[in-house]
């Protein structure tokens, strides 16, 4: 178990490298010379040379990426170019409301999916199983961003039933709660059809197997065949899924955050890209991307926990 | 008079019918392989049909589409925020959506199926080529995308360049993993035993039995590019004004939600019948000619 564990993380670590130096590409590239705007642009080119050799522009690459890697080590992202805050609190201050977002969203998706999922599984070409493929093919096609201002229209100007715009505060709290509905509610309506697509094929792959046909023949319900025998190992895939997922449910909360003015890391990226914020986009990316290699990381962990026949490959 | 003669042996063996025929009995597959067509044939012919301008403004302001009270004939769909018919701006929106999509799953794809081919052919470079692979699976296509955007600034060809290495990872996967079935098969070492060069042993017989699994693959995985390309213009991460893509007009119609939904609705309603069309198409070729590759 250790081992599969350690030779996970060995394997990201090429991916961790490769991440930063794109990070560290990321502010290289960007048009416009540091020394250039920090001096202003009425600075005569002697303060313009002095300030490079300061910040140690002239070093060659490999040491100014040693630097790089060193300052942030220390948790040093500079500073975002529009407001001069750090960029290590923006992100801070962005990382929960995310968070948040993913648990309200998959909190509700999850389970339905795999509810639905079964149901389809069970009732095997029945009308209830082709209307529920028909609503998780019409999922996975539906614009993300349709998804949202739909909601908005209806829920939010026409009934006036829940707010649209921003966060209310934590989780926790009825205004957190009622401002992170409709979000949460967009996001998950992408991620359900994956999720039931998932559940039916491989509930039926279970159904199939010889342990299932034992249990009902020695007279278990069929409820008690298809929850405990059937479900429960047809669940590994599904958690895979998920994994697999994580990608597209980022550009899913990139494109709510943004639409909902939710004040989370993807929105935060949005907007630094649009307004050439490079240092906030590095760390915006650089966060991403991470958490992104985490929940890998925990999925194939998970995995080889659940189905030891993975531990043996 | 010999009897074996007279026994018509096409007419006793089973008729197979092709695969074309099996999608076509799908009803749903038919219809959305008709519609995608016409989609496709409009986009086409978007300078030829158009009709009107889809960058000239006027002073029709958020005109609304004909099957409304106000609606007039002259522009079907209504009119945008700029007073531009949206009926041309469609067509040629979906020209430039489609062809951000196409684009990038071909070069994607072809990348790909080439590195995971390679990869079952010569099992040396295998466990190389896989680690790469499984280090760019770990980048998902969304955040590749805000990357290149960052770098390079907003526009359509960063977004191509970021959806298609996105695409790579995946479809070198499938590829690989279609490729060493076939590698296995007897007529391979056939190939080998008369003397066939790795070049001819490559083309011929390994990657002509892999293309249809890897189109199918391709097939699946356009719906999916579009909507993630649709994405970034709507964040105006990808196409810019003044040109006409779904996703940016999309966005444009956003800020006339309460007064003339139409603006943001018939893009997205264009997005959804392009994706939809798109992945019933793909889910029945790939139960048609391809079982495997079901999950």
């Amino acid at each position: 178990m250790l081992e599969t564990i350690l030779n996970r993380l060995l394997l990201s670590i090429p991916v961790l490298l490769g991440v930063l130096i794109l990070g560290f590409v990321l502010v290289q590239v960007a048009p416009g010379d540091p020394a250039r705007v920090l001096a202003g642009p009425a600075a005569p080119p002697e303060i313009v040379a002095q300030i490079r050799e300061r910040m140690g522009l002239d070093d060659p690459m490999v040491v100014q990426f040693m630097r790089y890697m060193g300052r942030l080590m220390q948790g040093d992202l500079g500073r975002s170019l529009i407001s001069n805050r750090e960029v290590v609190v923006e992100l801070g201050a962005a990382i929960g409301p995310t968070l948040e977002l993913m648990l309200a969203c998959l909190i509700w998706s999850i389970p339905a999916g795999i509810s639905l999922g079964t149901l389809a599984a069970v009732w095997r070409g029945s009308l209830v199983d082709r209307a529920i493929m028909a609503f998780s093919v019409a999922g996975v096609s539906l614009p993300i961003f349709f998804i949202c201002l739909v909601l908005i229209q209806l829920v939010g100007v026409k009934w006036q039933l829940l707010p649209f715009i921003g966060r209310g505060g934590p989780l926790w709290t009825v205004d957190g709660l009622r401002h992170i509905a409709l979000p949460a509610l967009s996001l998950g309506l992408i991620f359900i059809g994956p999720v039931a697509r998932m559940t039916r094929s491989s509930v039926l792959e279970v159904l199939r197997l010889d342990h299932v046909r034992t249990a009902r023949a020695k007279g278990l319900t069929e409820r008690a065949v298809i929850v405990r025998h059937g479900l429960r190992n047809a669940l590994i895939p599904v958690i895979t899924l998920i994994g697999l997922q994580a990608g597209y449910l980022l550009g899913g909360a990139v494109v709510t955050e943004t639409i909902f003015s939710y004040p989370g890391i993807g929105r935060l990226a949005v907007g630094a890209i649009l307004s050439s914020d490079f240092p906030l986009t590095q760390g915006a990316i650089l966060v991403l991307a991470l958490a992104f290699i985490l929940v890998n990381l925990v999925v194939d962990v998970l995995y080889a926990l659940l189905d030891p026949r993975v531990q043996k490959k | 008079m010999s009897t074996t003669a007279e026994i018509d042996t096409a007419a006793l063996a089973p008729r197979r019918r092709a695969w074309w025929q099996l999608l076509l009995a799908d009803r749903a597959a038919a219809l959305g392989l008709l519609i995608l067509a016409l989609i496709v044939l409009g986009a086409a012919l978007a300078p030829l049909i158009a009709p009107h301008n889809p960058y000239a403004s006027s002073r029709a302001v958020m005109l609304p589409p004909v099957w409304e009270a106000r609606g007039t004939w002259t522009h079907i769909l209504g009119t945008d925020g700029q007073g531009r018919d949206m009926l041309s701006r469609i067509l040629y929106g979906t020209r430039t959506t489609l062809i951000i999509g196409v684009v990038a799953v071909l070069v994607g794809g072809i990348f790909g199926s080439l590195l995971g081919l390679l990869s079952a052919f010569y099992k040396r470079i295998d466990p190389y080529v896989m680690r790469l692979v499984d280090m760019m699976l770990s980048f998902p296509a969304i955040l590749l995308g805000l990357a290149l955007v960052a770098v390079f600034g907003p526009g359509v060809v960063p977004v191509i360049v970021a959806l298609a290495i996105a695409t790579i990872p995946d479809c070198a996967r499938i590829a690989r993993s279609i490729a060493v079935s076939v590698m296995e098969q007897e007529f391979i070492e056939a190939g080998r035993a008369v003397g066939l060069s790795d070049r001819a042993l490559f083309t011929r017989y390994l990657m002509r039995n892999c293309v249809s699994s890897i189109m199918i693959f391709i097939s699946l995985r356009f719906g999916q590019v579009i909507l993630i390309g649709a994405a970034l213009s709507f964040l105006g991460l990808g196409a810019r004004p003044p040109a006409a893509e779904l996703g940016m007009m999309a966005a444009q119609g956003r800020d006339f939600l309460l007064f003339a939904p139409h603006i943001a609705v018939i893009p997205s309603v264009a997005i959804f019948v392009i994706v939809l069309c798109a992945n019933i198409v793909g889910d029945a070729l790939r139960d048609v000619l391809d079982p495997r590759l079901r999950g």
